[in-house]
């Protein structure tokens, strides 16, 4: 008897077993068709799939050729066009092929010609007189003049612009003066040895009058730079074409006149994983960001080439806001410091491409201090232990937190997931880890990018946070420690230090013109932050870029930008 | 005809019924949230915006207005088909969506596709044989019982890293859409090929298959020609959940392969507090939902005549 | 779902029903073992926040049997303390779903006709979309969390049990037995503990045990998107969205915890498909 509940229609197990040796076989066999078939479509597929590049133009003698497309894959997405106004790295890095600067950065402290060709500065520091490039012209035909400079510089600082951060790097801009039309008088409020190289970056690219001059809606970025500006699919893309008639490469440069590439393709790709596959897969030829985690294989991989570049400025360091709760006490601070095994994590986190730092300052940058290091309280639990005991907080409670007073040493440490990138959340949770070890606490509340702006960034409502600042200049010290500087008023203190004696070093040092002095004050506050623990420092930021071998005449300026001038793609 | 058209009004006055309700909730929604959309639509942490440009971003976005003309305003923008503006991305809401929908759609036809064949076959070849189908029956289980992203990132993991057959960024060609669909088809295939074998069995137990046979038709001509159109009033039931799975599956499988997509796009808008294009998402889903249970009560009329002659 | 007809030997109906019993009887222990991990994780391993960078991304070996993640954290400690959110998300929303939904159906079925009417339209409208959805939106209001993804998939999986039990309530009102308590002149109250509320359980139970899979899955969906217990709370979809990030370099780290959800998800439907053979068989014989 059958179990089946189709009594009504069950027909008994006689015939049912000669239905079975009637049974065709056709449907096994239609079954094993559509099977091959399916396979060999997948095949097809597969087969036809690939990348599409445009074969370059073959030159001979094996040198520089030119046409092909390259496309860079990078994390992050750019957020506005207009290099004044948005503040990301990836939109300085993208705009450096737009926009020319006034000057170049050749080292931590030399700059050279470029769309001026000489300047001057006045004995009192507070005007330069620039002498311009001539027969260079924007991607939208108008001549490049005094003009356009007075306008650039004006347009950064007007407050209809918005501007935060390259209005922060020019803030004692006061006006400027066409001499003529190829001489301009740029006057400042008071001296500021930084002002040279806040000319040099690409925030501070010279654009064009009558770009600048239509509505705020129709703005296109134009500059003089090696490629033009073709179009921006936000979130996917930004494209950009060769600008046939460049004439104002800085000194230095791989060759005169135009790029070799025709086009130029930024493609924003915030997975990690996915980039890396798209490199070792061919469906990009550059990647920015190569995970640390398969940085190693590269070099078993042929075909690719892995290029390390430390990135100058501030190091990515974690932040303790010294006005607030446990934080308050230096002991704390130092204890915090002394609990986390910073190399041990670097290093492992990182397969040794980071750099363990030490400083509040990367190495690369002019003004380091090695010295500094002394200061830091370097890893050791016990005396992480023994500091928190001084300080009061000598209880703990049954998770081995410490208490004082009847209270957690908690300390708060928003997560915003959306700037996550480097795997800093895994360093993060390690850091979380080996900070319970000594006994304390550190939330990680979660947060969207209005709740960190609003309730944290500018309402203070954290403990710990953490930041990285490129810039090739030691006065990003300012930027970070000056009392005046708070996140509110577009600057970089987000340990809310108020010191006096920073704030004397760090100005003094931006208006000296004696290197020796500047040195000293920058190499006090290293010092001094390091003593106070204002910041645990975590790495350097290092810019691992990959290529893929068929991408030659790739070069890195002083500010770690990658230069696609001269490149060019060969077999 | 007049019970059917009586029956459409009905369902259509319940569509309109369930669209308002879900805007409300979507609504009610983005007003429970603490916390200052306009500083999102200011530009994030990178963008310091000043108190005046921040008011002047509540003015145009309406915030500042009380809750109940802000809803009755919305309303009016839903029934217009003005989905509002993103406020993460700057853009209208309707743009955002129009754009992300075709690979959307892309990748859940083919998923379907894919799913309803591999089913089909399956239950084909498997019916009525015992051994065949409990080995069906065991591979069936697993896969539903396997969450799709996790078959995602093996077979990421198996067929992009590792053998390089399909390429690791998930947009262009039919090449991208191949491990996705899979991905997305066979927890869902699993659930269909039980459900098609069950109705072919029970079909081919009707007399009407004995009467058939005794005609001198071959096994396979019974199956394809008789019997499947008995199996397929359950997959025709089951159509409206496989189609939830599918649009739901998406907003994983689609993280998983870094696809661009709607998924990507509500994952995105609910980390970021996005509400427009939440709300743009669940009224649209909402109404796509309604729409296709309709045309599936429809289709049921026209397969079975029974149903039909049932209503009326 | 039909248990296969038997054909060929007597001897075999015996063994394949010997080895479904063998089946259950393995799923069930499992099961078990999975809830004692989630209530008492200690008795199985210790340290899951073990942070050893030195030995990070290893395969298994000697003192970590499932090898070690991003942090050199061991993941069989991650596992295993990570069935407690896993479950919590999981187990957690189905019952307070069912809890809710119960409520629900009964309001709906025994409330009156408006409130009958309003309850089930409300129940339409959520159902009108996939269980994801509504759970998105629910965490985009409420912010990611254990909390609020337990609240999330709550209230996607509530309608469905609502309109279950209102089904199964108005089967019971009409029932003789129930007609007759009112005419004995019995509270409603006491009508509905004592005669509606018992009948309705079992059903419920069995759905809901059922369910328990779509919920495991739906709330690893959630976490794995981030929109779950934050780290460092180990969990199974959440460690599945980590692994993504490694695949390159160590595909075992995505292999264990999604084994772990499957294998959860298969147990708990066999336990379920075997409670509702075995009612369903009470009831018709």
């Amino acid at each position: 008897m059958s179990l089946s509940d189709d009594t009504a229609t069950r027909v008994d197990d006689g015939p049912v077993r000669k239905r079975r040796s009637l049974r065709s076989r056709r449907p096994a066999v239609l079954g094993a068709v559509l099977a091959v078939i399916a396979v060999a479509a997948v095949v097809l597929v597969v087969s036809a799939g690939g990348g599409d590049e445009r074969p370059a133009v073959r030159a001979a003698g094996g040198g520089p050729v030119a046409g092909g497309t390259l496309t860079y894959a990078l994390a992050g997405t750019q957020v506005s066009l207009d290099p004044a106004v948005a503040a990301t790295a990836v939109t300085g890095l993208i705009d450096r092929n737009i926009f020319d600067s006034l000057v170049a950065q050749t080292g931590p402290d030399t700059f050279a010609p470029w769309l001026a060709t000489k300047w001057t500065v006045s004995g009192d520091g507070k005007t330069y007189t620039f002498t311009l490039r001539e027969g260079v012209t924007f991607h939208d035909g108008t001549p490049f003049t005094a003009e356009a400079v007075k306008a650039s510089l004006d347009h950064v600082v007007d407050p209809a612009t918005k501007s935060a951060y390259a209005a922060s790097l020019i803030a004692p801009y006061e006006k400027s003066r066409v001499v003529s039309d190829h001489v301009v008088e740029v006057t400042l409020k008071r001296p500021f040895t930084p002002f040279l190289q806040a000319l040099s970056v690409p925030y501070l690219g010279i654009q064009s009058p009558a770009a600048l001059a239509k509505p705020v809606a129709d703005y296109r970025p134009v500059g003089t730079g090696p490629f033009s500006y073709v179009s921006w699919e936000k979130d996917k893309r930004v494209t950009l074409r060769k600008n046939a008639g460049y004439a104002s490469p800085p000194a230095g440069a791989s060759h005169e006149g135009a790029a070799y590439l025709d086009t130029l393709v930024f493609e924003f790709v915030p997975e990690d994983a996915t980039r890396w596959g798209a490199l070792t897969s061919g469906q990009v030829q550059a990647i920015a960001g190569v995970p640390p985690v398969n940085a190693g294989k590269l070099r078993s991989l042929p075909g690719f080439a892995l290029n390390s570049q430390e990135t100058p400025g501030l190091n990515y360091n974690l932040y303790l806001n010294q006005t607030r709760g446990p934080l308050r006490d230096v002991r704390v601070r130092r204890a915090l410091s002394a609990a986390v095994n910073v190399e041990e994590l670097v290093r492992n986190i990182y397969f040794g491409h980071f750099p363990v730092a030490r400083n509040p300052l990367s190495r690369t940058t002019a003004s380091y201090d090695p010295t500094a290091e002394s200061e830091l309280a370097s890893y050791d639990p016990d005396a992480a232990r023994r500091l928190l005991d001084e300080a009061g907080w000598t209880k703990t409670d049954a998770d081995g937190y410490r208490v004082k007073d009847g209270k957690t040493l908690t300390l708060v440490w928003p997560y915003w997931a959306e700037g996550n990138k480097e795997q800093r959340d895994v360093l993060a949770e390690g850091i979380q880890a080996q900070a319970k070890q000594v006994g304390i606490k550190i939330e990680r509340p979660a947060v969207d990018t209005g709740a960190f702006v609003a309730k944290y960034l500018i309402g203070g409502g954290y403990d710990l946070v953490d930041v990285s600042f490129a810039r090739p200049t030691p006065d990003v010290l300012r930027f970070a420690f000056a009392s005046g500087n708070t996140y509110a008023k577009a600057g970089g203190n987000v340990a809310l230090v108020d010191s006096p004696q920073i704030d004397r070093w760090v100005e003094e040092a931006a208006e000296t013109s004696d290197p020796a002095t500047a040195d000293k004050d920058y190499a006090a506050v290293q010092r001094e932050v390091l003593r106070q623990a204002y910041v645990l420092p975590l790495y350097t930021p290092v810019q691992l870029t990959a290529f893929s071998a068929k991408v030659r005449g790739v070069a890195f300026d002083a500010q770690t930008y990658p230069v696609f001038h001269g490149a060019w793609l060969g077999d | 005809m007049a019970p059917l058209a009586i029956r459409l009004a009905r369902r259509l006055a319940l569509t309109l019924f369930v669209l308002w309700g879900a805007a409300t909730l979507a609504f009610a929604g983005m007003r429970l949230v603490p916390g200052d959309p306009a500083r999102i639509i200011a530009g994030g942490v990178q963008a310091n915006a000043t108190p005046e440009v921040l008011d002047a971003i509540r003015d145009q976005y309406g915030l500042r207005e009380p809750v109940g003309v802000q809803y009755v305003l919305f309303l009016g923008r839903l029934l217009r088909a003005d989905l509002g503006g993103s406020y993460q991305l700057g853009r209208p809401v309707s743009s955002v969506i129009g754009e992300q929908l075709g690979s959307t759609l892309s990748l859940a036809t083919g998923a379907a596709v894919l799913g309803f064949c591999l089913a089909v076959a399956l239950a084909l070849l498997t019916a009525g044989r015992p051994r065949a189908r409990a080995i069906s029956r065991v591979l069936e289980f697993c896969s539903i019982s396997t969450p799709n992203f996790w078959i995602g990132i093996l077979l990421l993991a198996a067929f992009s890293f590792r053998l390089r057959w399909f390429p690791v960024l998930g947009d262009e060609g039919a090449a991208a859409l191949v491990l996705p669909c899979a991905a997305l088809a066979l927890p869902i295939a699993g659930v269909l090929a039980q459900v098609t074998r069950e109705g072919l069995e029970r079909a081919l137990d009707q007399p009407f298959a004995l009467t058939a046979r005794s005609r001198g038709a071959t096994e396979n001509r019974i199956r394809a020609r008789h019997a499947l159109r008995h199996a397929a009033l359950p997959v025709l039931t089951l159509s409206g959940w496989v189609l939830g799975e599918l649009l739901a599956g998406t907003v994983v499988v689609e993280t998983v392969f870094a696809r661009q997509g709607l998924g990507h796009v509500v994952v995105a808008a609910v980390r970021g507090r996005d509400f427009p294009v939440v709300t743009g998402v669940v009224v649209l889903s909402a109404l796509t939902f309604s729409l296709i249970n309709i045309g599936l009560d429809l289709l049921y009329g026209l397969v079975d005549p029974r149903v039909r002659e049932a209503a009326a | 779902m039909t248990a296969p007809a038997s054909y060929g030997p007597a001897a075999l109906p015996r063994l394949r029903v010997g080895a479904a019993q063998a089946g259950v009887a393995l799923a069930a222990a499992f099961f078990a073992l999975v809830c004692l991990a989630a209530l008492a994780p200690g008795l199985f391993a210790h340290g899951p926040d073990q942070v050893n960078p030195a030995l990070a991304l290893r395969d298994p070996m000697p003192g970590h049997p499932l090898g070690t993640d991003q942090l050199g954290r061991d993941v069989l400690a991650r596992l295993v303390f990570g069935a407690r959110p896993s479950l919590l998300v999981g187990v957690g929303s189905t019952l307070l779903a069912g809890l809710a939904g119960s409520a629900w159906g009964l309001l709906a079925a025994l409330g009156g006709r408006l409130v009958g009417e309003a309850a089930m339209r409300l129940a339409d409208v959520l159902l009108s979309f996939p269980a994801i959805l509504m759970a998105l939106l629910v965490v985009a209001v409420l912010g990611p969390g254990t909390r609020n993804a337990v609240l999330a998939i709550t209230v996607a999986l509530a309608p469905g049990f609502a309109r279950v039990v209102r089904a199964q309530a108005l089967v019971v009102r009409g029932s003789a037995y129930v007609r007759a308590a009112v005419n004995l002149g019995l509270t409603p109250g006491r009508i509905l503990l004592r005669h509606i509320a018992p009948n309705v359980v079992a059903p419920l139970l069995i759905l809901a045990t059922i369910n328990v899979g779509t919920a495991l899955i739906a709330g690893a969906s959630l976490c794995f998107l981030g929109l779950g217990p934050q780290p460092p709370a180990p969990e199974w979809g959440a460690m599945l969205a980590q692994a993504r990030d490694y695949l390159d370099a160590s595909w075992t780290l995505a292999l264990f915890p999604g084994a772990a959800i499957t294998l959860t998800v298969m147990s708990a439907t066999v336990v379920g498909r075997a409670l509702q053979a075995r009612y369903e068989g009470r009831e018709a014989g």
